[in-house]
């Protein structure tokens, strides 16, 4: 009786170890998610000054008959500059300066994009939300400390005086940030987006599954279905599995070497990051397709041939779609996994200041890890945020995808 | 008893089937009559099941199995000769299975699928005919007409292992190969297959593993019993089960062994 009391002691002293690691892994789950999204969740709105916009035509020197191009050429730099002064009048050269940098250095794409949208407002007046300058933006958010000497601030007192009279006139005030989820990088946070990125990574994973499961289904139907056990195999056996844990820079290096370097494609494009994530899944795909095609009963195997089906229309007609909720399961983990690959990317080039969104896999692009890799390292606050955002992002990404293949393995799974 | 050589479905000489080095059948040499059932009997391990499956050649995928031999398909076809090839073969030999193995796929399908890779049917309409007039003769057709687009892993254990017979009959086989075919049944569906065996025997040749002594007494018209990878004694099942000639025999099915 007494040894009976030990051991059930011990049992409940082993649940509550184990209770313990549960409730600690949790608890740096939510305080990595806490940091994520108080970090991050400033990237989604933006700070605008609301100000009042002439287009005047003599100024810009176009007018309601202008052809696109003419319009796309105009001088907004300047009619930005105006802008500004209308709105503040009375300034001086230095104050207009200042003035001009609580701005947004992009102010004159804003107004042509306005205007491209809207020919029509050619010469008349309209209220317009000017994105404010990041610093300024980081001020209204609270991220910079306002009571500290003007010398450690970014936004110098004068700066600070006009935004009080600003928000006083009710003219600041902040609106959803869809710049972040339509735009490419840029050097000013205000106005950088992760799309760019986004569509890179997109067309990397295309690649990459077009690529690896083709083959990784080929390969493992292969060996699984048709090929003799042996030395050889063993040996392939062996390779797979070991690829499969090789870090994911060697298959950077790879790509870095032969796909750049001997067979000479482009570099830092999702064609070659694809392509190199595709390595990096293959042997992934193989040992889960394998593993499912292990899992299809023998007995399918031996009605469909002793019904007189080859070993081929055997293998097709009924193995290949039992396994496929498997195969197709870990694909796509296996996928996520290269959603979130980072160090690949960094050795073919896909890490670089792109500001365009890539229209094609051979387009100059970086990848969402990569992207947040670049954001993480720039100086400015606005940066920061971006850079939590990103993560928010690509994690929202790896959730949909792993939730994708739960429903997939219920969905399509057999029940024998 | 004259028998006439075309009266023999599989004609088989000097059997001997090894796993690796292990003897599983030795020097077996048996005669298998049309339109009779015949009963392969014996203990668990003694090789009956084995030498089923060399009867049309199941045995291929295992590797290390050899079979070695003389097989005749109606006293003429080598079964393991180059003038048949193995698809062919199966398509004359069908067989149903220890464990009820429907495609997890409609019921439909199931029994379509042999007619349509062997392209018995032309149209949809000869393919309907084919699948229903299967089903019939399985004597499963009244009980799915209704969901013939339900998935088959649905039907219950005997409606499932009655499907299978229908699917190997569709593909219109000569002999029929079942492998312990009642063994996961309950008594009334064994009950329902044994009497479905019986109809079929106008038809096709069975040939049927049996742990059961009292179903190869029911069912069967000829008997083989197997031990120790040998063959026994084969006759007349009357004759097996009332006065077999060898003393082994007699003590398996008085049940002193096995």
């Amino acid at each position: 009786m007494n040894s009976l009391n030990k051991r059930l002691s011990a049992e409940k002293r082993f649940q509550a170890y184990g209770l313990f690691a549960v409730a600690l892994s949790m608890f740096f789950v939510l305080i990595l998610m806490w940091k994520i999204f108080s970090t991050g969740s400033g990237a989604f709105v933006r700070t605008t000054i609301e100000a009042n916009v002439f287009f005047n035509p003599d100024f810009i020197q176009v007018n309601q008959n202008s052809l696109e191009k003419e319009l796309y050429r105009a001088s907004y730099v300047a009619l930005a500059d105006e802008v500004v002064r209308q709105n503040h009048p009375k300034l001086n050269e230095e104050q207009f300066i200042k003035v001009r940098e609580m701005y947004t250095r992009k102010f004159d794409y804003q107004l042509r994009d306005y205007l491209l949208d809207n020919p029509d407002k050619i010469g008349q007046s309209i209220i317009m939300k000017i994105t404010a300058s990041s610093d300024l933006d980081q001020i209204v958010k609270g991220n910079y400390p306002r009571d500290v000497p003007e010398a450690q601030r970014k936004i110098n007192d004068y700066q600070l005086s006009v935004l009080d009279k600003l928000t006083s006139e009710g003219k600041v005030s902040s609106v959803f940030n869809f710049w972040f989820f339509t735009k490419g990088d840029s050097r000013d946070p205000e106005t950088a987006g992760i799309w760019g990125a986004v569509m890179g990574s997109l067309y990397a994973l295309i690649i990459c599954f077009s690529f690896a499961f083709p083959i990784g289904l080929l390969a493992s139907v292969y060996l699984e279905e048709f090929v003799k056990p042996g030395k050889v195999t063993d040996i392939i056996e062996v390779n797979i599995n070991n690829l499969a844990a090789v870090p994911s820079i060697v298959f950077g290096l790879l790509g870095l070497g032969m796909l750049i370097g001997v067979i000479g494609l482009p570099y830092q494009v999702p064609l070659v990051g694809g392509l190199v994530l595709g390595f990096m899944t293959l042997p992934t795909i193989i040992i889960a397709s394998r593993a499912s095609l292990r899992s299809v009963p023998p007995s399918i195997r031996e009605g469909a041939l002793a019904v007189g089906a080859t070993k081929m229309q055997t293998v097709f007609h009924h193995v290949i779609p039992l396994s496929l909720p498997g195969t197709l399961t870990g694909t796509i983990i296996g996928m996520a996994q290269a959603l979130g690959e980072t160090a690949p990317l960094l050795m073919i080039g896909m890490v670089a200041f792109v500001m365009e969104i890539p229209g094609g896999p051979l387009d100059p692009a970086t990848g969402l890890p990569s992207q947040i890799y670049l954001w993480s390292e720039s100086a400015e606050r606005g940066f920061l945020e971006k850079t939590s955002a990103g993560i928010m992002l690509l994690l929202l990404f790896l959730i949909i995808m792993n939730t994708a293949a739960v429903l997939i393995r219920r969905r399509l799974e057999v029940k024998w | 008893m004259v028998e006439q050589v075309n009266s023999f479905a599989i004609k088989t000489k000097n059997v001997s089937v090894h796993y690796g080095n292990k003897m599983a059948i030795d020097d077996v040499t048996i005669n298998f009559t049309k339109n009779d059932v015949t009963s392969l009997i014996g203990p668990s391990g003694c090789g009956k099941s084995t030498f089923l499956r060399c009867l049309n050649r199941m045995n291929d995928v295992i590797d290390s199995c050899k079979v070695q031999g003389e097989f005749l398909l109606n006293g003429v076809t080598d079964i393991y000769g180059d003038s048949i090839q193995v698809e062919t073969l199966r398509e004359k030999i069908g067989m149903v299975f220890q464990k009820p193995n429907p495609f997890p796929k409609s019921i439909f399908e199931n029994v379509a699928y042999g007619p349509k890779i062997h392209g018995l049917a032309s149209t949809q309409s000869e393919l309907n005919d084919i699948v229903m007039e299967s089903l019939n003769r399985a004597g499963l057709y009244d009980e799915v007409k209704d969901r013939m687009d339900d998935i088959a892993t649905g039907l219950s254990g005997g409606q499932q292992q009655r499907l299978c017979i229908a699917r190997a009959i569709a593909i219109r086989p000569e002999i029929i190969l079942m492998d312990e075919p009642c063994s996961a049944l309950d008594p009334i569906a064994t009950a329902r297959i044994e009497e479905l065996i019986n109809e079929l025997r106008e038809n096709y040749t069975i040939i049927i593993v049996t742990h059961s002594m009292s179903q190869a007494s029911r069912i069967s018209q000829r008997t083989a019993f197997f031990h120790l990878g040998k063959l026994i004694e084969h006759g007349d099942t009357s004759k097996i089960f009332t006065k077999p000639d060898k003393e082994q025999t007699n003590d398996y099915i008085t049940g002193r062994f096995g």
